[in-house]
């Protein structure tokens, strides 16, 4: 249930921020597709939408709200299941509704306005996706959305960051059916978030060698992981040595994406958008780095048996 | 679109880039006007703070070694060839990040854990 | 330089019908002759079939890629792709990795396939997966018929600047053709709402009707003289008793050309769940007196799949029939698209229905050359599976073998176990290749005539068809050897093709302002650039009013 954020201006009169902080974090979010552009249907902008903040503290963005709801930490997920309770009318416990610091008269607010709307939009941040209940405060969410689906229109969508993370995320599905923490060790694509996943490779020391692109690990991991890329081989590419590259054995300085790399970024929404970069690096792009390495594995034997007259790959 | 204009006589030739995407987040604006002489973008007409941040945090000098082997400078291709031997002789290698960098190049990193049968992973799995 | 030698050939565009002859090839092109260095494939006791062409298929793009993130579990149970030095790993099941695509289609004998539902606003994302999709020749076409650009000149009746707007579109999108779905249908799923009967004011708007959509796609389509007509999914898929809303759609076109996607899922009689019934008699009868009109046929196939629709109200409502998962997927301006994991039981009623609703038009259609072999991939079965649908079409003993499950409650809601025709190769070849190609205007396609692309199949000629038509003994792509001695030998890129109908420049100026109204990407940055499409080549818009044969 998601769309793309030109539908977010062209329709949504109802616009639920949860667990993020766009006013910093995201800043043109609020003026460029969801809370004060015109669209074809709202004509009045700002005036047309009504926006709800849900976070454990009230943030920048609290500022540009209709209404802040406060949510007591790690209770995001006992909130949604409340809220999901009362869209299909059925009874909530006082206790459970005590536990996330809101009043059943608000969630029960929240609900009319939800399916009062024409055109309803949950955006969801890593407060909701990476805080207690991780995944599973992911799917609460979609799944509410989902089902309001049964009195008006909504839609989900999480609030991405990290540049072109939503790219890899597209890459990955049509190259190997999956989004992230994928194992090529059979020679085929498996899936198993939690087994192949960086953090606990690299803190289960699973893996013995590490090639980092477009990423600073070594800035922002645990220590035990940032210890064991330290300990075997670790590969950098970037525009700058970086924490990482100073753990490395290998450092390769990049041209910037954007900047002087030209090629294609994804959007939030999955949109593809194409690079014109106004300076020229005196450094090599990304590709064409990762390119070269990957021409150079060619070059040596295969790890897995290949019959000697097998014909090679145009 | 790329045009040269010259603003006032005194200064150097600015290179302008209308319609250019900003990767910082993920909002991806494509409406930014940049403004840059050889070197830096000096200017970042409708990109946000955090834009003009990342867009001024980069520029086309020389500010760094081309390639490091265990921390001494080295050539690229010696590095190239350095990385392909250490992920060619990995039982299990990672490539992961792949956040600030173009699709074309998570392409090869896919066909590039392939290879070496690794694994890759990017932020998303954090 | 090649020889197919003593090969039984079927040529369906011409008239040759298992005869035994040569066939040469040189520069990837079919010759009259070659010389005797030339390399020989003895193809004595097998048949030549010109490379399959798939007129209707999803393969690539932002609604696949969301149904690939849906099924992590169908992909674990999924056949796998190793990689090797030939080629990339990946997996097949029912939405095979871009890799794996290309490689079944090739490694069954297909060779070009059109992505039928592209949204201008991600079809930069339809190319890179295109690109990444080896060995088969590609062709997208672009949703129309929910464009609220589009829409908005209708409802002015400002005709001529619409044909000029698609036009654009089309260029922009670098596609072959204009794709309709569910015309209106879409946009008024944008507010939850749907478009059912044919003379329905599209919600949002006060004149436009889906027949006016229909109407006004299929002239411009005629007038821009592009090579594959309006590629049409009607209104009201899926739902009992809509087979009043096809035949009203077919009177709707008068005489113009159009291309009827997955007809199946719109052949059904009845009031509701409980009566439906095939219409399959009344579509074809229809459909055989409009020789305007081609179609795919959009079989289904019982089994486990995933379905995948720019029509995003039937998917709700197929979520609510099923209560599994449902992922949908409003794209600004331009479309929609749902994706609702599936599984075709034979005990259920409604499915075995489908099921022979498929086959009924099939063998109901009197001409091979205006129905194509499709199963709407993945939509009612993964094109993987088209072999066992030949098997089907090949044998009425096979048939009667599959009905002998189905109670007489069931059987009397179709009309299948009363058809005999039994198809022969040379139909084969036309409902596979020769036809599909003709209808999609691809000109050096679907045929084995000197200056044709020397795609083709060389299957080891047996009794068991399904068998045979999974596994080719050979199959060449542009005259190289793609898969020999039944195993897959080569992997190049495959080429892309696309149109440039004509259009006035200075329309960019009246739809510049409205994107920057309506959109949310600068106007420069939407159009695909020819440099990101790998292969492109542009086909020439000379369609000039011809009946289709």
């Amino acid at each position: 249930m998601s769309c793309t954020l030109g539908e977010v201006k062209n329709r949504a009169d109802f616009i639920i921020y949860w667990g993020g902080n766009p006013a910093e974090c995201h800043p043109r979010h609020f003026t460029r597709y969801t809370l004060t552009p015109k669209g074809k249907f709202i004509p009045r902008g700002r005036k047309d939408r009504t926006m709800v903040l849900v976070d454990i503290r009230e943030t920048m963005s609290a500022k540009a709200a209709d209404i802040f709801l406060q949510v007591r930490p790690g209770k995001d997920f006992e909130m949604l299941s409340i809220l999901r309770a009362l869209v299909k009318g059925q009874r909530v416990s006082p206790e459970g509704v005590a536990e996330t610091g809101l009043k059943l008269e608000q969630l029960q607010d929240l609900v009319n306005r939800m399916k009062a709307a024409k055109f309803g939009v949950l955006f969801f941040g890593m407060g909701l996706s990476m805080t207690r209940g991780k995944h599973m405060n992911s799917a609460a969410a979609l799944t509410l959305a989902a089902e309001l689906n049964a009195f008006t229109k909504f839609v989900a969508m999480p609030m991405r960051g990290h540049g072109n993370v939503t790219g890899a995320d597209v890459i990955m599905r049509y190259t190997t059916s999956f989004p992230f923490g994928i194992h090529m060790g059979r020679g085929y694509p498996r899936f198993n978030p939690g087994e192949y996943s960086t953090i606990d490779l690299l803190v289960r020391g699973d893996n013995d060698a590490t090639l980092v692109l477009g990423a600073d690990p070594g800035a922002t991991m645990p220590k035990p992981a940032i210890e064991h890329l330290k300990r075997t081989p670790t590969i950098v590419l970037d525009p700058k040595v970086t924490h990482t590259s100073r753990l490395s054995r290998v450092h390769i300085t990049t041209a910037a994406t954007g900047i002087t790399a030209p090629g294609t970024v994804y959007r939030m929404d999955e949109i593809p958008l194409p690079l014109s970069p106004p300076l020229k690096s005196p450094y090599p792009t990304d590709e064409e780095v990762m390119r070269r390495i990957r021409e150079a594995v060619q070059r040596k034997e295969p790890w897995y048996p290949v019959k000697s007259d097998a014909p090679q790959m145009v | 679109m790329t045009t040269s204009v010259m603003p006032e006589p005194a200064k150097r030739e600015l290179t302008v880039v209308k319609n250019a995407v900003c990767t910082f987040c993920g909002c991806v604006c494509d409406d930014i006007e940049l403004h840059a002489d050889h070197e830096r973008i000096v200017e970042t007409k409708r990109a946000c703070n955090l834009g003009e941040a990342w867009f001024k945090n980069h520029t086309a000098e020389h500010l760094y070694p081309d390639a490091l082997i265990d921390g001494k400078e080295a050539t690229v291709d010696d590095a190239i060839e350095a990385a392909a031997d250490y992920l060619h002789a990995a039982h299990m290698p990672l490539v992961y990040g792949l956040s600030n960098t173009t699709c074309e190049a998570q392409r090869e990193a896919v066909w590039l854990a392939e290879l070496v049968g690794g694994v890759i992973d990017s932020h998303t799995s954090l | 330089m090649l020889r197919i030698r003593n090969g039984k050939v079927y040529d369906p565009a011409h008239n040759v019908n298992g005869e035994v002859r040569d066939v040469c090839i040189a520069d990837g092109k079919i010759v009259a002759d070659v010389d005797a260095s030339a390399r020989t494939i003895d193809a004595t006791g097998m048949i030549v079939f010109p490379g399959g062409v798939d007129v209707h298929t999803h393969i690539g793009g932002a609604a696949l890629n969301f149904a690939r993130g849906l099924i992590p579990e169908q992909h674990r149970k999924a056949t796998p792709i190793f990689h090797s030095p030939e080629r990339r790993a990946g997996i097949i099941g029912t939405t095979p990795t871009t890799f794996a695509t290309g490689y079944v289609y090739a490694g069954m004998g297909w060779t070009t396939a059109n992505e039928a539902a592209v949204p201008v606003l991600s079809a930069k994302h339809t190319h890179e997966e295109l690109h990444d999709t080896p060995i088969i020749d590609k062709t997208c076409c672009v949703l129309m018929a929910n464009n609220e650009l589009v829409l908005d000149l209708l409802e002015n009746d400002e005709h001529e600047r619409a044909k000029e707007v698609v036009a654009w579109y089309v260029w922009a999108a670098k596609a072959y053709g204009i794709k309709a779905v569910n015309p209106g249908g879409v946009a008024g799923w944008k507010w939850g709402k749907d478009c059912k009967g044919l003379s329905d004011v599209v919600p949002g708007y006060k004149k436009v009707t889906p027949s006016k959509i229909v109407a006004a796609l299929a002239q411009i389509a005629d007038d821009l003289k592009l090579p594959h007509p309006v590629h049409l999914h009607c209104n009201n898929l899926g739902a009992p008793g809509n087979a009043s809303t096809t035949i009203e759609t077919m009177k709707v076109l008068e005489g113009r050309r159009a291309h009827l996607a997955h007809l199946q899922y719109h052949a059904y009689g009845g009031d509701d769940w409980f009566t439906m019934r095939s219409a399959a008699v009344e579509i074809a009868e229809h459909f055989n007196a409009n020789p305007n009109l081609t179609c795919d046929a959009g079989a289904v196939l019982f089994g486990n799949t995933v379905t995948v629709t720019a029509d995003g109200p039937w998917q709700h409502l197929l979520y609510q029939l099923t209560g599994r998962k449902w992922g949908n997927l409003d794209v600004e301006n331009e479309t929609g698209c749902g994706v609702v994991p599936y599984v075709y039981k034979e005990k259920n009623v409604v499915n075995a229905v489908q099921w022979a609703v498929g086959l009924e038009l099939l063998l109901l259609i009197t001409d091979p050359w205006r129905i194509c072999l499709t199963t709407d991939h993945p939509n009612g079965a993964t094109f993987w599976r088209y072999p066992e649908i030949v098997q089907l079409l090949m044998s009425f003993e096979f048939r009667k073998e599959q009905l002998k499950q189905f109670p007489d409650s069931t059987l009397s809601r179709m009309v299948l176990p009363e058809l005999t025709r039994e198809y022969t190769l040379g139909e084969i070849a036309t409902i596979t290749s020769a036809g599909p190609a003709r209808t999609l205007g691809l000109t050096q396609k679907g045929h084995l005539g000197v200056g044709a692309d020397a795609d083709i199949a060389i299957y080891n000629e047996s009794t068991d068809v399904a068998k045979m038509f999974a596994h080719p003994r050979y199959v060449l792509k542009g005259g190289e050897v793609i898969v020999e001695e039944g195993e897959l030998r080569k992997s190049g890129l495959g080429r892309q093709f696309a149109v440039k109908p004509q259009y006035d420049e200075s329309i960019e100026d009246y739809l510049r302002p409205l994107f920057q109204q309506h959109y949310t990407m600068s106007f420069e940055n939407y159009p695909v650039s020819c440099e990101r499409v790998h292969g492109l080549e542009v086909q020439p818009c000379n369609y000039c009013g011809t009946p289709h044969r």
